[in-house]
């Protein structure tokens, strides 16, 4: 199923961040996809990243070594008043941590359907399954 | 990255500050249907629906401009068709997922029939390949 929208996590933000990663080109063949279907339907994918994630992952919009990611258009997903019961939430059912709490928290308010793009594939589909949501987990 | 292009993102950063009116050219039979659409509760308003059309529309031409100068600059992070390909294929869970192989050859064969091909292109000669396999 085709997503709508494309959630980040931790190793996937540090791909992007640094051309110098490994991971760095199979990160961004991920996002020309997603500039691919924008291009051809305006709006049609959306980049997110919950801000706990970026936290995380260190990145900080105001650095200069973020230059690149920050003009990517990867939206944050904030950890407002309902995002953070969300996350608290999950993240007291289920054990998982702070940042996983709060994609659980973007998953139940973004719109579906949803791929996240991790190196936790098999954390991620547990988590999902145990919120009786569908995602895909896309390897990083 | 050239200076319009980053004063063009700084603008899209801030799109939800202050709003003015403005002026724009539409078909007369456009603007109704939108006021029936907005009237029947379709959409919210004629101009909210602009505005987001607009700013999506913006938000995507940024979003490939951006990736072409990461590309000018560092233009072994640039991927092939056969690895965006891939990229969608794990991005949709598609069954081919699995068959890289499959996938790197469709891109180079869809290349010798279709002008600047797509990810979703090369999905969907992969298929056929396998298809034909089958």
């Amino acid at each position: 199923m085709r997503a709508r929208t494309v959630i980040l996590d931790n190793e996937a933000v540090q791909a992007l961040r640094d051309p110098r990663h490994r991971k760095h080109r199979r990160v961004l063949a991920k996002i020309e996809v997603v500039a691919s279907r924008n291009l051809r339907a305006a709006g049609s994918v959306r980049l997110v990243v919950p801000t706990t994630v970026r936290v995380e992952a260190g990145w900080d919009r105001r650095s200069p070594g973020a230059a690149i990611i920050n003009r990517l258009r990867v939206h944050d997903s904030a950890l407002d008043t309902g995002a953070a019961d969300a996350a608290a939430r999950v993240r007291a059912s289920l054990g998982v941590s702070a940042a996983d709490g709060h994609i659980a928290a973007v998953l139940g308010a973004s719109a579906a359907p949803h791929t996240v793009v991790t190196s936790d594939i098999e954390d991620m589909r547990r988590l999902a399954g145990q919120l009786g949501l569908e995602i895909t987990a896309a390897r990083v | 990255m050239d200076s319009q292009l980053s004063d063009l993102l700084d603008l899209l950063d801030d799109a939800d500050g202050e709003a003015v009116g403005t002026s724009i050219r539409i078909p007369a039979s456009l603007r109704r249907a939108a006021a029936l659409a907005t009237e029947v509760g379709l959409v919210p308003s004629t101009s909210e629906v602009a505005v987001q059309g607009l700013r999506d529309v913006l938000e995507a031409r940024a979003q490939r401009a951006i990736l072409d100068a990461h590309y000018a600059a560092h233009p072994e992070a640039r991927p092939d068709l056969g690895e965006t390909a891939l990229a969608a294929a794990e991005l949709d869970d598609h069954p081919l997922a699995g068959r890289a192989d499959l996938i790197r050859r469709a891109a180079r064969e869809v290349r010798a029939i279709k002008d600047d091909p797509t990810p979703d292109d090369v999905l969907l000669f992969a298929a056929g390949l396998a298809a034909d396999a089958a």
